[in-house]
């Protein structure tokens, strides 16, 4: 069990030491100025799209690259200097790396036999962590005759054999198709219940991380953009680039012009007659002429009733009935609008539907920065 | 525009069966999805339309006439690729002109210019005719490379996947536009995917394909609501449908269906009739996970179990709950909190239940059969 606290950690991969901090450029830096604590048994998540840093922070983490600047903790010890080995950690890895001429249980055995552990413990280690995730009918089967989710069950409970202090899981289910993916991301969960291990998963998938973690670290260009719980990150983003990356179907993010009218203000749009009602609580942060991001959930975009306030009617462009849900598309100017219900609604294309925004999501953005106006 | 019929077609690489006497009967205009897992054989069958792999066995006709031994150029088809390829030299007027320009069509540059300034105000491209496909967003790509296809007014569009390659957030607004666009295709239209999205929303009707051959053939409503195996249930939906083992008894008169040993119901009159008729021994239901509504506190009615797993997802939770030796996947709003291993209450709605025969794991039937498959605009 352990505390990991990042200090201002910085990441360069080009080594010419002279230049650093000055003269930096946006992409210089594999990782900027990233900071945050995991506390003790807690899950993170580090959320990010290719190229973002999320792997190379865990790579620091575990030893495996060198921090270029500020410090980095488990518990009390500062970590940036110590060997990989030192540090107390278990890592699986996207690809298994399971010893192929071994059975599972000399694969879970062999870091410890070559510390000389004696077998008698060896064997109650390995059980242990085989019962945790559930390969304990595998043990005697060469990895060759395993599915790609049983070689990453094996491999997870390779790494908590040795009981770390941290699980480090880089991209775990990536290689596995959706069943398979499911019934593995229940195990990984229901095995952190169980034992409490501070964890850390990488993953460019949001499902994935909104499933496992407390909370989630979404990192964009080496930056950390945000971290809360799930639920923070997804209702309350602080910019353009979480709202959008969080959430399926994605968040309607759309420029708009705001124009005041008799008692408030409307969202206005480029090329189309939708006028939308700004909810009141904007109204001093809001001036007529003024130009946002609009962001709102499709599950916030609602079909105004009769005496609600409203907007002007908009032809339906599209209707798609998923079974589980039904999805209206409107056009705005050369975007779409979405919203998804679950009400047994039928609309044709072409049909007019006045739509009101859920005014406690509805979500205005910087156009410039795409920073969170708040209100 | 074309009426697409396959009678027995088997296409075999070596030992093993593609498709195997699949007979199928598009109509003239119909948009047609063919669906299923990997390897069900939905590309093959594709193939052998467009007619780059000959079947074996069977006949494939296009407008009634026999089209077995007629070369791919002149079936007059059109397919889309997944990867558009569209040529990155050419502006997107040039990509559509060209094949009304290649030898088998020779059109007038006038012709040709009509036929695109048609196609394009639909496809809403007619604003880029300068650009080169490298300054075009993803979605324009595509409307290119399906605007270059209707151009030369193919008897049949054919489409393999063209959404597979994207990544989640691009995919829904990709069906959408594409959704948007049918209407302006005017074609016969045959789609594959394995997506249950894509099939549910384009198509008019679905085939769902496995292993060669056709498991079920029918309107996405009768997918989703009148599944005819478990095997078709468990692809339409997501979360997957929870099918679980149940009992049938008749007592008192009544009609009594129950799932292990907390959860029973009187089964409606239709249901009873149809189940009775059926002579299954042993049935499954199915139930789908907004289907079942839940509670921490429990009381009269509801069933108790705990928590297997846990799922915000963003706009919903996941919740596994453990009820004796089953598992159901249930529905939950996104502002729940809870944590693995503790109690959770369930209750079903039996009105939506569907019924399967346990041995056959075929569709015997469920409650308000017509009325649910006709449910259209109030």
């Amino acid at each position: 069990m352990a505390v990991l606290k990042l200090e201002h950690i910085y990441k360069r991969y080009d080594n010419s030491e002279k230049k650093l901090f000055k003269k930096a450029k946006k992409n210089d830096f594999a990782v900027k100025d990233l900071s945050f604590e995991c506390k003790d048994g807690e899950f993170i998540g580090i959320l990010g799209p290719s190229g973002c840093g999320k792997s190379t922070t865990l790579r620091m983490i575990a030893g495996l690259e060198q921090i270029t600047a500020g410090d980095m903790y488990i518990g009390d010890t500062r970590i940036n200097d110590l060997l990989p080995k030192d540090r107390n950690i278990g890592l699986a890895f996207e690809d298994y790396a399971l010893y192929p001429p071994l059975t599972v249980y000399d694969n879970l055995a062999f870091n410890m036999r070559a510390k000389n552990i004696p077998e008698s413990e060896i064997k109650e280690a390995v059980e242990r962590v085989a019962g945790l995730m559930k390969v304990d009918d595998l043990l005697e089967m060469k990895p060759l005759g395993l599915s790609g989710g049983q070689k990453q069950r094996v491999n997870i409970a390779r790494a908590l054999v040795r009981r770390p202090g941290l699980l480090l899981l880089d991209e775990p289910l990536s290689h596995l198709d959706g069943k398979m993916r499911q019934q593995l991301r229940y195990e990984i969960k229901r095995m952190h219940h169980e034992i409490k291990c501070t964890t850390i998963i990488v993953t460019h998938d949001q499902m994935e991380a909104m499933s496992l973690a407390d909370r989630i670290a979404i990192m964009d260009f080496g930056c950390l953009q945000q971290i809360g719980t799930p639920l923070e990150v997804y209702d309350d983003p602080v910019n353009v680039f979480v709202a959008g990356f969080i959430g399926e179907p994605p968040m309607n993010l759309l420029r708009s012009a705001i124009k005041a009218v008799a008692g408030g203000y409307m969202f206005t749009f480029e090329g189309s007659e939708l006028h939308v009602p700004v909810p009141e609580r904007y109204n001093h942060v809001v001036k007529d002429g003024m130009a946002v991001t609009l962001g709102v959930r499709p599950v916030d975009v609602l079909i105004a009733g009769e005496n609600e306030p409203s907007g002007t009617p908009i032809p339906v462009a599209i209707y798609e009935d998923l079974g589980d849900e039904r999805r209206i598309s409107v056009r705005v100017g050369e975007n779409l609008l979405n919203l998804t219900t679950t009400d047994q609604v039928f609309y044709e294309a072409g049909d007019k539907i006045t739509l009101r925004f859920n005014a406690d999501k509805t979500h205005l953005f910087d156009i410039e920065t795409g920073n969170r106006i708040r209100e | 525009m074309a009426r697409i019929e396959l009678e027995g077609v088997t296409r075999q690489y070596d030992r093993v069966k593609a498709i195997d006497r699949l007979s199928l009967d598009i109509a003239d205009n119909e948009f047609f999805v063919l669906f299923g897992p990997a390897g069900a054989g939905k590309t093959t069958t594709l193939k052998c339309i467009a007619g780059v792999e000959f079947p074996q066995e069977g006949l494939v006709k296009i407008d009634g006439k026999i089209v077995n031994l007629i070369e791919p150029q002149d079936r007059n088809v059109s397919m889309v690729f997944e990867n558009y390829a569209l040529y990155p030299h050419l502006s997107v007027y040039d990509n559509m002109a060209f094949p009304l320009r290649s030898k088998l069509y020779k059109k007038s540059e006038a012709e040709i210019k009509e036929a695109i300034d048609k196609i394009s105000k639909l496809m809403r491209i007619d604003a880029y005719y300068e650009r080169k496909p490298s300054q075009l967003s993803n979605g324009q790509r595509q409307r290119v490379a399906i605007g270059r296809c209707l151009v030369r007014n193919p008897n049949v569009f054919l489409m393999d996947e063209p959404l597979a390659h994207l990544d989640a957030k691009l995919k829904h607004t990709m069906r959408s536009e594409l959704k948007e666009m049918q209407s302006a295709f005017n074609t016969t239209t045959i789609y594959v995917t394995h997506d249950y999205m894509e099939a549910m929303s384009l198509a008019d009707r679905i085939a769902v394909l496995d292993k060669g051959h056709i498991r079920q053939l029918g309107t996405a409503r009768e997918m989703y609501y009148t599944p005819g195996s478990e095997f078709v249930a468990k692809l339409f939906g997501e979360p997957e449908i929870n099918i679980v083992p149940a009992e049938y008894r008749v007592e008192n008169g009544k009609g009594i269906a129950s799932v292990g040993s907390g959860i029973s119901w009187e089964v409606p009159d239709d249901v009873r009739a149809d189940i009775e008729k059926s002579g299954a021994k042993k049935i499954d239901v199915g139930v789908r996970g907004n289907d079942i509504s839940f509670s921490f506190e429990g009381g009269e009615g509801w069933v108790g179990g705990t928590i297997y797993a846990f799922e915000p997802i963003g706009n919903k939770t996941i919740i596994t709950a453990q009820l004796e030796n089953a598992q159901y996947r249930i529905v939950a709003p996104n502002d729940v909190h809870a944590s693995l291993d503790s109690a959770i209450y369930i209750k079903m709605n039996f009105d939506n239940v569907l019924y399967f025969n346990a041995e056959t794991e075929q569709f015997i039937t469920r409650h308000n059969r017509e009325e649910i498959l006709s449910l259209k605009k109030a």
